[in-house]
């Protein structure tokens, strides 16, 4: 058993019998180290919530191990459940009951004590900002409350390791912020993190270190910075007439290595940077094709996300 | 729009309504277990009171005897209620706009429906008459008798469903339907299909009384238990007749009603 | 954090008891928040109370049987049953929001998901057998074994409640879908409708009293009905007993091996 807070070792779930089998996640290792925000990327269906849950004790693995805050999510099922808070997809939480209940319940589930409960209670409504709304049924919160109230209930038994799935899913933009600033606050106070996200910008701002999950596997892994430095060049995208498809296609490929883009848009690395955007335009214009939209993009995750799994997230979703 | 069209589109529809109705052998087999395991289970527990003097002489030569009015009744109304229950989902989902967008006449697509309940009602009851004349039950009237009990089943399906298909295009919703359904139950219990009203007692009987689903059964026991006689048609045909008439211009004043209102 | 650590370290058995308590009392919130899924529980049994006294009344009044003493335990019991089915249907609701899995991921014994839901079940049956109960003595209901006929109704009830809560819940753990409440209906219904649930034994025929004869419900409704008909006696007691014991491990153990199955 090593020390760190999450071990996966190849870890396989597959659902369905014989012919219908999904290899929901096919072998996935991971390694979360105390103190950081780990974020697991990919687009939906990818197999993010299917480790979580695994790793949650919900679903046993149909191979492989892992172990979370030092204990085996199978043999010691109970005692990592006590390690740990989970915000599950969808905020489930149920709508007929106030705020204020649910958190009395949840500390009655991880065994408070009645006094403490409500003491622990009292604190995380106010450090998510939903003491007026505690005693107003949860059906009438809005989706980022729901997500808050999500995420205090979580923490009710103050645990080490925090799971949270699509925490900012469907939320606004400011909710958004708020939830990252509070799930900072968190990490900040010794909690080790881990989210999955199919938004490029919230691993990026949040995650100390990121994976890739594609297919249920993991692509790419390490910091958000040295996996973008691995990309290199900055992308050029091109949308040019259908007709000139071909083309601008071979044109481009004088520049550096095309890369995925969106339906009707050409993607370039440029190999020699920013200064070549003169040369491609002149290029084009030399080859007669005339250039509708022109966009310079330094790497970013999206491009590692491409460059490791041919295909883009964003627009995907 | 000819009468010739009006009668195309509605036997289309009523075609329509009733493969429908088949595809779901799961929501219309409640109208067919339910009626005939309460008349199996009638039949095997009061048997004493089929050898009760007043009984044999006056209602039944045996309690199975009885029971078929009761269980033709109870099937073509449960019928009728899930067919009210489509309706309402058409109506839900949309379908039922397309088919008001469409050149078909808007009481074809009333009749529809509702024919396609008197269809079901007719297989249920010859479908339950020939269960029960397997399990010993003799229609004392006749070949006429049968006749009649065939039309009153048609017949009662017809109000039924008008007065559903009324309360389907009123609220437009499925769980409205499916709300009155304990409404049938309670036209059933508190008549003469399961039980004869000679032996009720007290304010129930008065009830009973009253309630003309007692005399639509007892007309169609009429035909099952006795020789022919015009008070058997009266109250097997005229009675659901009667509610027919009221049921289809109900459910017609509703189409009308949504239709201002769209 | 250390008060914290300190209160988790409670006797098992006494947080078991905690966690059981608050499910219950979100039953109970719940109920009472949407009233409208409660009452048909509530109307149903005493609906079907008047109308089988009411119409096949004089079946039993042939043999000299009041018929409100002579339902009244058959709708109680059924009343019960179905208001225990609101457990499962509650269950479900869970499962699809995703609340079941907040209860799975807290560190209790699995068995308190079941005997949670139990307590529950128990608290949603009692209130329709009272209401029996009470719409009984006003239709004239008299109790010739005693006081303690009516601690015999309510003790049938809500064992076969249980029984079929644990049922209920052992199909909606493998079925996970409105199918296992549909199917647990259907038990109710022809496992009481099999029975003595209209007429005695001695007055049944063929096929019926063959099944009447080997259903356990006949066996729970003599323990049931007794004091209502005369002396409570311990002939009419055991089978009762036996019968309501072994629906009661049987559906139990179904519910805790469909959580084992679901648990994974």
């Amino acid at each position: 058993m090593t020390s760190s807070p999450i071990v996966a070792r190849e870890l396989v779930r597959h659902f369905g019998t014989g012919d219908n089998i999904v290899k929901a996640v096919d072998g996935v290792d991971l390694e979360v180290r105390t103190g950081e925000i780990f974020g697991l990327l990919g687009p939906n269906g990818a197999g993010k919530s299917t480790i979580v849950r695994m790793l949650t004790t919900l679903l046993k693995p149909t191979s492989g191990s892992a172990s979370v805050a030092g204990f085996d999510v199978v043999t010691d099922a109970d005692k990592v459940r006590r390690s740990i808070g989970v915000a599950l997809q969808d905020a489930a939480i149920d709508p007929l009951m106030t705020g204020r209940e649910l958190l009395n319940l949840q500390a009655v589930l991880y065994g408070l004590s009645k006094a403490d409960g409500r003491a622990r209670g009292d604190e995380l409504l106010e450090r998510v900002g939903l003491t007026a709304a505690a005693e107003r049924r949860v059906g009438t919160y809005s989706g980022g409350m729901r997500r808050r109230l999500d995420l205090a209930l979580s923490l009710v038994h103050e645990p080490t390791v925090l799971f949270l799935d699509e925490p900012t899913t469907g939320l606004d933009p400011m909710s958004r912020l708020t939830l990252w600033e509070e799930v900072r606050r968190l990490n900040q106070s010794g909690t080790t993190v881990l989210l999955t996200t199919q938004y490029l910008e919230e691993a990026d701002q949040l995650a100390d270190r990121i994976a890739i999950v594609d297919h249920g596997r993991i692509v790419r892994a390490g910091v958000p910075r040295d996996l973008k430095a691995q990309v290199g060049s900055p992308t050029l995208f091109v949308s040019v007439d259908q007709a000139h498809g071909d083309s601008a296609r071979s044109t481009l490929a004088r520049f550096g290595e095309l890369r995925p883009s969106a339906e009707g848009t050409l993607g370039v690395g440029l190999a020699r940077g920013a200064e070549d955007v003169a040369a491609v335009v002149r290029a084009l214009d030399e080859a007669g094709i005339k250039v509708r939209h022109l966009e310079l993009n330094e790497p970013s995750l999206d491009d590692v996300f491409a460059e490791a799994t041919g295909h883009r997230l964003e627009g995907a979703q | 729009m000819s009468i010739a069209t009006a009668i195309t589109h509605s036997t289309q529809l009523t075609k329509r309504s009733v493969r429908g109705r088949l595809r779901q052998p799961a929501a219309l087999a409640p109208a067919f277990i339910f009626p005939l395991f309460f008349a199996a289970l009638g039949s095997a527990s009061f048997n004493r009171l089929a050898r009760d003097p007043y009984f044999s002489e006056n209602i039944a030569s045996s309690f199975l005897n009885y029971a078929v009015a009761g269980a033709v009744v109870q099937g073509v109304l449960f019928g009728a209620t899930s067919a009210a229950g489509d309706l309402a989902t058409d109506i839900e989902q949309g379908f039922f706009e397309r088919l008001l967008a469409s050149p078909i006449s808007r009481v074809s697509i009333v009749l529809g429906r509702l024919a396609a309940s008197m269809v079901v009602g007719v297989t249920q009851v010859v479908v339950f008459m020939t269960l029960f004349v397997v399990f010993g039950a003799r229609v004392e009237s006749g070949p006429v008798g049968v006749i009649g009990l065939i039309v009153s089943g048609a017949l009662l399906g017809l109000a039924m469903a008008g007065l559903m298909a009324g309360i389907a295009i009123k609220s437009g919703s499925p769980e409205v339907v499916q709300g009155s359904f304990p409404l049938v139950f309670v036209l059933l219990f508190l008549s003469s299909a399961f039980f004869p009203r000679h032996y009720m007692t007290g304010w129930y009987r008065t009830v009973a009384d009253w309630n003309p689903m007692s005399h639509v059964v007892e007309g169609m026991q009429g035909f099952m238990n006795h020789d022919l006689a015009a008070d058997q048609f009266v109250k097997a045909w005229l009675i659901p007749l009667g509610v027919s008439i009221v049921g289809i211009a109900f459910a017609l004043r509703s189409l009308d009603k949504r239709l201002a209102a769209s | 954090m250390s008060t914290v650590v300190e209160s988790r370290r409670h006797d098992a058995d006494a947080r078991s008891m905690e966690v059981i308590a608050a499910l219950v009392r979100r039953t109970l919130l719940r109920v009472r928040r949407m009233p409208s899924a409660f009452i048909p529980s509530l109307i149903m049994p005493v609906f079907q109370l008047i109308a089988f006294s009411g119409a096949f009344g004089a079946a039993v009044r042939l043999l000299d049987i009041d018929p409100m003493n002579w339902y009244m335990p058959l709708n109680a019991i059924q009343g019960a049953s179905f208001g225990a089915l609101g457990v499962s249907f509650g269950l479900l609701n869970d499962m699809e929001t995703g609340f079941f899995d907040r209860v799975l991921m807290a560190p209790m014994r699995r068995s308190v998901i079941v005997f949670g839901s139990y307590a529950a079940a128990i608290a949603r049956s009692v209130v329709p057998v009272t209401f029996v109960v009470l719409v009984s003595f006003l239709g004239g209901l008299h109790t010739p074994g005693g006081p303690l006929a009516i601690l015999m109704v309510v003790v049938a009830s809500v064992m076969v409640a249980l029984s079929a809560c644990g049922l209920a819940l052992g199909l909606t753990f493998r079925m996970r879908n409105m199918g296992a409440a549909t199917l647990t209906q259907f038990a109710i219904f022809f496992g009481i409708f099999l029975s003595t649930s209209q007429v005695p034994l001695s007055e049944m025929s063929g096929w019926l009293r063959a099944c009447a004869r080997v259903n356990p419900m006949t066996n729970i409704l003599r323990f049931a009905r007794q004091g209502f008909l005369g002396d409570i006696t311990w002939a009419q007691t055991w089978g009762g007993l036996v019968a309501m014991a072994a629906m009661f491990v049987v559906s139990t153990a179904f519910a805790l091996t469909g959580l084992r199955r679901y648990d994974r």
